[in-house]
């Protein structure tokens, strides 16, 4: 259980900088009010935000992440629900890898 | 929460391996995984981590890292319009990847819960800490070899989220356009800046892409 002060000082900064980031956003968006195009932009960045995050470590990821995304989004679209899309989706890279692919 | 929360186990443990290498205590690592709680930006301070410390640096390059939970966070606010003062450290805090793709779906459907948000924030944060911590203790042993959680498609949970809540969110024709334009600019920037940029400006020119279109045609929703 040792730290240096120096260390904590640093970690301390950091958990500030990450706060920072975090809260700019809510906090301009109590600012920003609501404006039309504001309300048009949040209509659409959070669905643009999640297919950003996703496409990239999909490209990157192999066949087994491709059959993994598939699998999820068909289940969630088919069974319905967060649950049997997550667990169908994970079990699914696992069986993929299982079979062979990278 | 917890599913969704294990999608940092692998990367926490790589984290607390590298932390140890690095030459930081457990308790430093584990501390700075809880309060930081932002992977991907304690990985890149990891990298400028010297004696004596470059705290601006330090503080620049995680909240540049974190630029995405900017946009998130403007997300969020408009299903929040009055949460009292004391409580926005805590709410931007748990915004995190997972935590706010799974709660801001439950927003979007009029079934948010600041309890749940919170709550699940919390819980991930605890596996993200105790991941690293156990990286760090196992720096060089067997919890240091990832392939275990990547033979049970761990390393897949993150993505899993992203692309099960966009299932979720997904509205049809409307959004068609809009998001093969956020994944043409995230390819771009993963090309061409490289870094989690991506994930700023594909979501930045996806949501101004849909904005702009709307406003010209006068179809214009509450977010």
């Amino acid at each position: 259980m040792s730290a240096s002060p120096e260390n904590l000082v640093a970690i301390l900064v950091m958990a500030l900088a990450a706060m920072a980031a975090k809260g700019g956003g809510f906090i301009a968006m109590r600012w920003l009010g609501r404006h039309r195009f504001v309300n048009a932009l949040l209509d659409h960045a959070p669905g643009a935000v999640l297919v950003s995050a996703a496409v990239v470590p999909l490209t990157q990821g192999g066949g087994a992440f491709v059959v993994g995304a598939v699998v999820g989004a068909a289940l969630t679209r088919t069974v319905g629900g967060f649950t049997a899309g997550l667990f169908g989706a994970v079990g699914a890279v696992a069986l993929a890898r299982w079979a062979g692919l990278t | 929460m917890i599913l969704p929360g294990l999608a940092s186990l692998p990367f926490g443990i790589g984290f607390g391996v590298a932390a140890a290498q690095k030459g930081l205590s457990a308790f430093e690592t584990t501390m700075m995984s809880f309060t930081v709680m932002a992977g991907t930006s304690q990985m890149v301070a990891l990298d400028i981590w010297a004696q004596p410390l470059p705290l601006v640096a330090l503080a620049v390059s995680v909240f540049v890292a974190n630029l995405r939970y900017f946009v998130m966070g403007a997300a969020l606010q408009p299903h929040m319009p009055h949460l009292p003062w004391w409580l926005q450290p805590p709410v931007w805090y748990v915004t995190v990847d997972q935590n706010w793709a799974v709660n801001i779906a439950e927003y979007r459907r009029g079934q948010g819960d600041l309890g749940k948000f919170l709550g699940g924030g919390f819980v991930m944060a605890c596996i993200w800490s105790g991941s690293t911590l156990a990286g760090h203790l196992a720096a060089g042993g067997i919890l240091s070899d990832p392939s275990m959680a990547r033979r049970l498609g761990l390393d897949f949970v993150g993505v899993a989220v992203f692309v099960v809540v966009a299932t979720i969110l997904f509205r049809g024709k409307r959004d068609i356009a809009p998001w093969m334009v956020a994944i043409a600019a995230a390819l771009a920037a993963k090309w061409m800046i490289g870094g989690n940029w991506y994930i700023v400006i594909g979501g930045l020119v996806g949501g101004l892409f849909g904005a702009l279109r709307d406003l010209r045609s006068g179809h214009v929703r509450q977010s």
